[in-house]
């Protein structure tokens, strides 16, 4: 090659990809600083949430309520699921990069204590006058209360519900009326009764999810760990009790188990069962279901045989936790007058998203009271919120993960035919394991 | 490039300087052989550098990991400090997910480097029509997601799946089999996803090394009377034996590690019993209560259970050669 032809080619060589990476790498950063909050205009809040038709939607209603009276401000919403959103914490705690976190984010009530007591130096706590917690039921406040301060305004409801199919019943000779304020015993009895009559089960659950006992130690007032953080999985006559109920449920064909989410979704959806007991937001899926409309109803759960049983419960929900790197102050103003304070953003969410609030006023408003024709003209979110007020609390502590998943394998021996206590006893021992 | 070069090369005005041919009481450094391995140093720096960065010092901070105790950001030196370790012994759960990966390694390896090898051969033979349509149909699961058909298989095998369906509709079975209700069924399945997926990756290396099998080779073996098989199995194979054991060494690699099955396939199966190691150990790091220090023993564990794996089946296939 003629020299200057070789000159050329050599630079263009070196130059090109160091360009490009270049170019590469203020792109990359640029992008990812624009998920960070903190700096940005003063008016510009960041959010980390799941779920666009759900909690994303509701953000963004939020978002021109406050709008109303502070026209400059703007929300930056970044879609994160929760796996994602979970391991994203965990990553830039143990890195210290605590400048990468969003103002608001979405966290799962179950994981509160667990992120909270690991790592406090993600969170920030609510200080101000802004939000008053008394208006939000105490089971749902106590999740992401931790020594007295509070980290998380809680957002989407989890109050159980035992959703039913009125026309299967009516084929049985029963109405739901006849399923409200009863005790398992009885709900087992009418189930097989409805079983026997129409051929269909009135439950369905994925196998080895510990969903369902956990829901029925919750409405018992008792948990999987005392105040002292130590695992009362053995010994505890509300867990005996609910591991109890379930057999029995799964023996006589009332409950039938499934295996994934998707076909839980489908025994639901394609009619076969005619009810399930699971937290409000089950409503979403369920009414995906267009030609069953009017078709169902909704109670509240049956009642264990132990002493302090209550037929209510809860399973899951969220609140918005505000991040150490935020701005505080607008945060809290923000949150404090649109999801603690606004019945006209959780008048407009509910129609569209189902979202129901945890937020006691909200239940006082006219569209919560509005019958829904899905539900046979029962206005359920005025009655959801109303039950949401009476669930007990429940400990959940740093390792709730690692009992519900004990109890989950737990669950899956017992239906294959361990004995309980043995069952139970290697749960335990397994959670303390693991605590070490 | 000597002294005697007299060709003028398009681009130099006059001959390079001659490097050997010094006149002088000290010879420069920079000799011809110098120069030669120092610009093959300044090639091999910059990915070593990156490599040493990017792969090696996380492993050493890896290791200082493992012997320290401790949730979330609260670490601290472990008193002992091989506590992790000794823990691990006495973790039931830990112990399942080593006999799961290790029944997947047992079963699924063996019989796909077999299959692989067997549509190798088939592959390779002269005569087949429509090679390149067999050659694509069956390296094309390699390059599906791993996630997609993780999914896709669970789907397929639900209670209500495909393959149930397809089963009672030809009459096989009366009820449905709950084939990931189950331990042993769900493992199968696991299994059999491994085979779909790995094979043909697999059959590529061998069809590969088939090419450099003296086609005279078998046709001596032929002339000597051997059947297809013999000729298979006493001719063509001890020649393929580097690629066996490479892929061998590669397979096990592979599944010692495995998670994205574990993870979106069965989640874990019925109570654990499908879930292999290193599921265990993003469990432990990212949905339970963080315990980095364990999790890190965990994956110098796996660490050494590959090393030591490899290390016998290099010994194995080196001495017959």
């Amino acid at each position: 090659m003629k020299r200057s032809k070789k000159l050329a080619a050599v630079t263009i060589g070196l130059a090109l990809p160091l360009a490009l990476t270049l170019s590469a790498c203020s792109g990359g950063s640029g992008g990812s600083g624009g998920d960070a909050g903190g700096d940005g205009d003063d008016n510009t809040l960041t959010v980390w949430a799941w779920d666009p038709a759900f909690n994303i939607y509701a953000m963004e209603e939020a978002e021109k309520v406050y709008q109303q009276d502070h026209p400059d401000f703007k929300l930056d919403i970044t879609e994160v699921t929760w796996d994602d959103l979970q391991t994203k914490l965990t990553t830039l705690a143990q890195s210290q990069a605590f400048d990468e976190l969003p103002d608001i984010f979405l966290m799962q009530n179950n994981a509160f204590q667990k992120n909270v007591i690991n790592y406090p130096d993600l969170f920030s706590t609510y200080t101000g006058d802004a939000i008053d917690f008394s208006e939000f039921p105490s089971s749902v406040v106590d999740y992401s209360t931790i020594d007295d301060e509070n980290y998380g305004v809680p957002f989407d409801s989890g109050t159980a519900i035992s959703a039913l199919r009125t026309d299967v019943l009516e084929q049985a000779g029963y109405t739901v009326d006849d399923f409200t304020d009863i005790t398992w015993d009885e709900y087992i009895e009418k189930g097989k009764d409805v079983l026997a009559k129409t051929g269909q089960p009135l439950l369905s659950g994925q196998a080895g999810s510990a969903d369902l006992p956990v829901m029925m130690l919750q409405s018992a007032g008792a948990s999987l760990f005392d105040d002292d953080g130590n695992p009362t999985i053995v010994d505890n006559e509300a867990l005996n009790a609910a591991v109890d109920v379930y057999t029995r449920l799964v023996e006589s064909g009332v409950l039938v188990e499934v295996n994934s989410w998707d076909e839980y979704i489908g025994t639901l959806v394609n009619s076969t069962v005619a009810g399930t007991i699971n937290g409000i937001w089950i409503a979403g899926s369920i009414q995906t279901a267009a030609d069953q409309s009017g078709k169902w109803g909704m109670t509240n759960l049956p009642k264990l045989d132990v002493p302090d049983a209550t037929n209510y419960s809860a399973n899951g929900g969220s609140s918005w936790a505000i991040s150490s790197n935020a701005n505080t102050e607008l945060a809290e103003d923000f949150l404090g007058a649109t999801f603690a304070g606004s019945t006209e953003l959780y008048d407009t969410i509910l129609p569209k998203a189902g979202a129901v609030a945890n937020w006691i006023p909200a239940g006082d408003s006219d569209v919560y009271a509005e019958p829904q024709e899905f539900w046979g003209g029962q206005p359920i979110f005025q009655e959801v919120v109303a039950f949401g007020a009476e669930v007990p609390s429940n400990n959940t502590g740093a390792y709730y993960y690692e009992a519900r998943d004990a109890v989950s394998a737990a669950m899956t021996q017992i239906m294959g035919g361990a004995d309980v206590d043995t069952a139970l006893a290697e749960a335990q021992a397994n959670v303390e394991f693991a605590m070490q | 490039m000597t002294a005697e070069t007299t060709v003028r090369r398009a681009g130099r005005k006059s001959p390079p300087p001659p490097l050997d041919n010094y006149v002088g009481p000290k010879k420069p450094w920079l000799n011809n052989e110098r120069r030669r391995s120092l610009t093959g140093w300044g090639f091999l720096i910059p990915a070593s550098l990156v490599i040493v960065v990017v792969s090696f010092i996380p492993m050493i901070q890896a290791f200082l990991l493992s012997l320290q105790t401790g949730r979330g950001s609260r670490l601290t030196w472990a008193e002992p400090l091989w506590y992790n370790y000794e823990r691990m012994l006495n973790d039931e759960i830990f112990k399942l997910t080593m006999f799961n990966t290790f029944i997947y390694l047992i079963i699924q390896v063996p019989v796909m480097l077999v299959l692989a090898m067997i549509l190798a051969n088939l592959l390779n033979n002269p005569k087949l029509k429509f090679k390149a349509f067999w050659r694509t149909a069956i390296f094309l699961p390699v390059a599906v997601s791993l996630v997609s058909y993780s999914l896709v298989f669970r789907t397929l095998f639900a209670t209500d799946g495909f393959v149930n369906d397809t089963l009672m509709g030809l009459g096989m079975m009366d009820s449905p089999i709950n084939w990931l209700g189950e331990p042993n069924t769900a493992r199968a399945v696991l299994i059999l996803g491994l085979l779909w997926r790995w094979t043909g990756y697999n059959m590529v290396f061998f069809l590969a090394a088939l090419q450099n099998v003296d086609y005279s080779s078998l046709e001596a073996a032929r002339m000597d009377g051997a059947n297809a098989f013999q000729t298979f199995w006493y001719v063509t194979v001890p020649q393929l034996k580097p690629m066996i054991v490479l892929c061998a060494i590669l397979s096990t690699n592979g599944t010692l590690q495995l998670f994205d099955e574990s993870w979106a396939l069965t989640q874990g199966g019925p109570a654990y019993h499908t879930m292999s190691m290193s599921h265990y150990l993003y469990e432990i790091s990212f949905q339970k209560n963080p315990n980095f220090g364990y999790a890190a023993a965990i994956s110098y564990v796996i660490l050494i259970l590959v090393a030591i794996l490899a290390f016998i089946q290099l010994k194995v296939g080196d001495k017959r050669d």
